[in-house]
């Protein structure tokens, strides 16, 4: 059969992949003519095991061609931060980087250089950062960051319950489950993994019951619950905790499973009963902090003990908050509670939802070396002591406030410089008015990137890099799968652009560092190959894996997590001092002062919704991801922006007492800030609480009225007691437009 | 005649719109106005009773096209061999000329224009050129659910059943769209 992609003689197909931090990893048959993308088609592998790609992907063309690309090295003309800049040559925005790393290093010593590194390509070779850390430590050292913004909360939890991050069952699991709880989770939008919405469609049309708590009813509610339970954004732990008393005053918990695989069961039974506090957690506790009915929350936890095998799916966004930790703690403990962790079909909670099968966090990378700057630090592999981490690295999110105040701010150091690549933390990070103050400081900042984002605008020196479709490397999706997957270099690359690899091998030699090897691409792909030991023993024909660009890894089951520890417990301890899901972790008791407690518990925090803040700021904000971007990438490519306006989401109880109609434009605003955006009045969300997708451009006005309607312009550059970056407890007002 | 249609299920559509960027790739059509696959919304009750769906609206190549009979210049034909309902650009006269006849009289708002004046009408075409070489539509590989099908009319029917009904839909008895559905129910 002719197939229509191969009618012009003139195109090739090249077999790709993104690297987006986006959850998903497709496989992309690009086109490609003249060097340039003129169509993209998905996977080809027999039905049903496509592994469809998204909008976002759809729409990857107009992303690698957009008009707006930066094409060559720029120089800032203007006043810091105003977005004026003239073209330079490599050489010339070499030498100004190399020549300011010089003089920092000399004057202020390594630890005032930064070095920002993140989530924008993830990848093997070219992940971000990768080459510029192996750089900077060959150069003496330099201060980075710790943590990532998305995720913190959850590492925590899984660590202090399971002392493992692989938390997840392969998505297919879910067909097994007959009750699955959507616990803040909405991959419909999120993705969470290529399929992942269409596994649970199939679960679905399978018979499972779905229920999904969230504050909005988002799309993956609106198609696959059967119930929507809307709940006020921080308060998901104590509606778990008031669940739990439900099921240990009926006896409805797996008392068995509780004996035989975890410790401190007691000490949280006597938390929710009360006997610790003299408050017993009751229903009605939880409902007056939740806006969750009383009854509602007994039925719940009565559906979900008495349903086997049932899945909890908590996720990462309700612990991207103040506590947010006792979240992810919490729902693995229900799942401990009802049987379910270790159980095909049920799930261990942790929010993490990672396989240990060709997962991400075991990708091969360039060898980056010792950071000398680090090195008196402490151990911090596996502390759950979160102040350790900050002695010699700065909190994600508080990299700016870091800048700003320094040593004298208890920060590790007084930076004075900063080099920047995959990330746009002035817009992806709390307080985006705060970061625009801190970049100004600065005496120096380079930047490499692919558009004039928000945070580029304050560079000094903008080197232009290449896209994914310019590069070669090996990918993996984020949390499951299980396959790896080869990108093939489909463009040269297009006009000035080099990739980070590159512009680092060049720095080297200006810095006069002999030993920063300088292979080619090839070279680099082949030795990673060579050196990762789980792409070797499943792929043994690398070129093979190279043409088809995907490995599949067949499973004969779906992965269940901790099904070892489950079935055989004798031989197969948890990773956790004590050998058991430590719903008691001693490790965390042992630490002084610490801030989170040793069991699950809500706690208030600053900006919950019961804060005298409140007064002043009635509503609560939640920032969740956008679905026609990734974050903050693919911001600009109009295909992805006419499928849905930026809008804050808000009742028509909350719209109506401010007077606000459907469709105006409205300010958003706190002390931290204003933006200006439009309204969608709408019942899928709760009332009392509005929600702004993350990623819109941060774009300030002459009366600093950020009109890109970036979501951080109004959150919280703090951190939870595990390191949970705190961007969904945010107190607000909103108005309508100021009429001058 | 081989009259080809869609199917859609309704009580799968995240409205991702996948399908509608897949569409403006494939057949290469800026941002803008002219949306050959549209995703239409509703949304009803209180929360949390709140009921919420979407509508795939391509063209959906009716058996007596009324788009075809409106249009002054005979750009507009439907396809003896499959019943596509296809506009010959190079007959369109563009939108300046005839006050977008073959829009107004279509029932479901296929026919779609750009923003230019006198612009021609764009609009689905089943993907003709990939249906000719044996291969599914774009919007159809696209689905990252599996929402849609497209095909021969009557195959379509023996695979989904024959309901021609959705939330957000009417079907027009006198130009009888080429689609069946697996509707969302409104209540549970």
């Amino acid at each position: 059969m002719p197939k229509s992609s191969a009618a012009d003689q003139n195109v090739r197909i090249v077999r790709a992949t993104s690297a987006f931090d986006c959850g998903g990893r497709c496989p992309l048959r690009l086109h490609i003519k003249n060097n340039v993308i003129v169509r993209v088609e998905g996977d080809d592998a027999e039905e049903p095991h496509q592994l469809r790609t998204c909008l976002r992907c759809r729409a990857y063309r107009q992303y690698i061609h957009h008009p707006e690309r930066l094409m060559y090295p720029q120089k800032r003309v203007g006043r810091r931060g105003d977005g004026q800049f003239e073209r330079i040559s490599w050489d010339e925005a070499l030498e100004t980087l190399a020549n300011q790393l010089k003089r920092v290093k000399k004057i202020y010593g390594n630890g005032a250089i930064l070095l920002m590194t993140g989530g924008g390509y993830l990848a093997s070779l070219h992940r971000g950062g990768a080459a510029a850390q192996r750089l900077l430590n060959m150069f003496g050292g330099y201060v980075t960051h710790y943590g990532n913004i998305s995720s913190e909360g959850a590492v925590w939890a899984s660590l202090t319950q399971y002392g493992s991050v692989m938390v997840g069952h392969s998505r297919e699991d879910m067909l097994n489950s007959r009750l699955i709880l959507l616990w803040g989770w909405d991959p419909a939008r999120m993705i969470s993994g290529t399929n992942t919405m269409y596994h649970l469609i199939r679960a679905k049309e399978n018979g499972a019951r779905v229920i999904a708590v969230d504050p909005r009813y988002h799309d993956t509610a609106a198609v696959v619950a059967d119930q929507w339970v809307p709940i006020r954004p921080g308060t998901d732990t104590a509606v778990m905790v008031a669940m739990a008393n439900v099921m240990i005053r009926e006896k409805l918990q797996d008392q068995a499973f509780l004996d035989r695989y975890t410790v401190g069961f007691d000490r949280f039974k006597s938390y929710v009963l009360g006997e610790e506090d003299g408050m017993e957690k009751t229903p009605g506790w939880a409902a007056a902090i939740s806006d969750v009915p009383a009854d509602t929350i007994v039925r719940l936890a009565r559906e979900y003990a008495t349903t086997r095998p049932a899945a909890l799916m908590d996720c990462q966004g309700p612990a991207r908050s103040a506590m947010g930790e006792q979240y992810n703690r919490c729902a693995a403990t229900l799942c401990a509670m009802t049987g379910n962790v270790g159980r095909p079909g049920g799930s261990a909670g942790g929010g993490l939802m990672g396989i240990p099968v060709a997962h991400m966090f075991r990708s091969p990378g360039i060898p980056a070396g010792k950071n000398p700057f680090e090195l008196e630090g402490p151990k911090v592999k596996g502390t759950l002591d979160i102040r350790e981490r900050v002695i010699k690295r700065i909190h994600i999110n508080t990299l700016f406030d870091a800048i700003l105040k320094g040593k004298k701010g208890g920060y590790p150091s007084d930076i004075r410089m900063a080099w920047s690549m995959c990330n746009n933390y002035l817009n992806q990070t709390g307080n985006s008015n705060k970061a625009a103050k801190a970049l100004q400081s600065l005496e120096f900042f380079a930047t490499q990137e692919l558009f004039m984002t928000p945070q580029a605008r304050y560079a000094d020196i903008l080197l232009p890099v290449t896209s994914t479709a310019e590069r070669s490397d090996l990918m993996r999706p984020w949390p499951s799968g299980p396959y790896f997957m080869f990108s093939n270099r489909a463009l040269e690359p297009l006009g000035e652009c080099k990739d980070d690899l590159e512009i680092a091998t060049e720095l080297a030699a200006r810095l006069d560092i002999k030993d920063f090897e300088t292979h080619s691409e090839e070279d680099w792909l082949q030795r990673l190959y060579e050196n990762s030991t789980d792409l070797k023993r499943h792929i043994r024909d690398f070129d093979r894996f190279r043409q088809e660009g995907i490995h599949r890894i067949e499973l004969e089951t779906p992965v269940v997590a901790f099904r070892k520890q489950i079935e055989d417990p004798e031989n197969h301890p948890f990773d956790t001092p004590s050998g058991k899901i430590e719903i008691y972790s001693q490790r965390v008791a042992d630490i002084v002062d610490g801030l989170c407690p040793p069991i699950p518990k809500y706690l208030p925090t600053s900006e919950d919704r019961n804060d005298p803040l409140s007064r002043k700021y009635p509503l609560q904000l939640i920032t969740p991801h956008p679905r026609n971007r990734v974050h903050s990438e693919m911001y600009k490519v109009e295909w992805l922006r006419e499928t849905e306006p930026h809008r804050v989401w808000i009742n028509p109880v909350d719209a109506a007492a401010r007077g606000i109609t459907d469709g105006e434009e409205v300010q958003v605003f706190n002390d931290r800030g204003t933006i200006a955006i439009i309204a969608w009045v709408t019942e899928r969300i709760i009332p009392g609480v509005v929600s702004v997708t993350e990623g819109a451009w941060y774009a300030p006005d002459a009366d600093g009225i950020d009109r890109g309607g970036c979501a951080n312009t109004l959150t919280r550059d703090a951190y939870s007691g595990g390191g949970a970056a705190v961007l969904n407890t945010s107190l607000v007002e909103v108005r309508r437009r100021e009429r001058s | 005649m081989n009259q080809f249609g869609f199917y859609f299920d309704q009580t799968r559509c995240t409205g991702c719109s996948a399908c509608r960027v897949a569409c403006k790739d494939w057949n290469d059509i800026p941002a803008g106005p002219e949306n050959w696959m549209r995703i239409n919304y509703t949304e009803k009750g209180k929360c949390p009773d709140v009921f919420v769906s979407y509508l795939a609206a391509p063209c959906w190549h009716c058996e007596d096209p009324l788009c075809a009979a409106a249009c002054p210049f005979g750009a507009i034909h439907k396809r003896e061999e499959d019943g596509i309902v296809f506009i010959d650009r190079d007959r369109c006269v563009g939108n300046a000329a005839c006050e977008e006849k073959c829009r107004k009289a279509c029932p479901y708002n296929a026919p779609q224009f750009g923003p230019e004046p006198g612009a021609k009408m764009g609009k689905c075409n089943l993907c003709l050129d990939r249906i000719q070489a044996g291969e599914k539509p774009i919007c159809v590989e696209a689905c990252p659910v599996r929402a849609l099908d497209a095909g021969p009319l009557e195959t379509l029917e023996k695979q989904y059943g024959q309901t021609r009904t959705a939330v957000g839909f009417t079907y027009a008895r006198r130009v009888k769209p080429a689609v069946v559905f697996k509707p969302k129910p409104t209540s549970p």
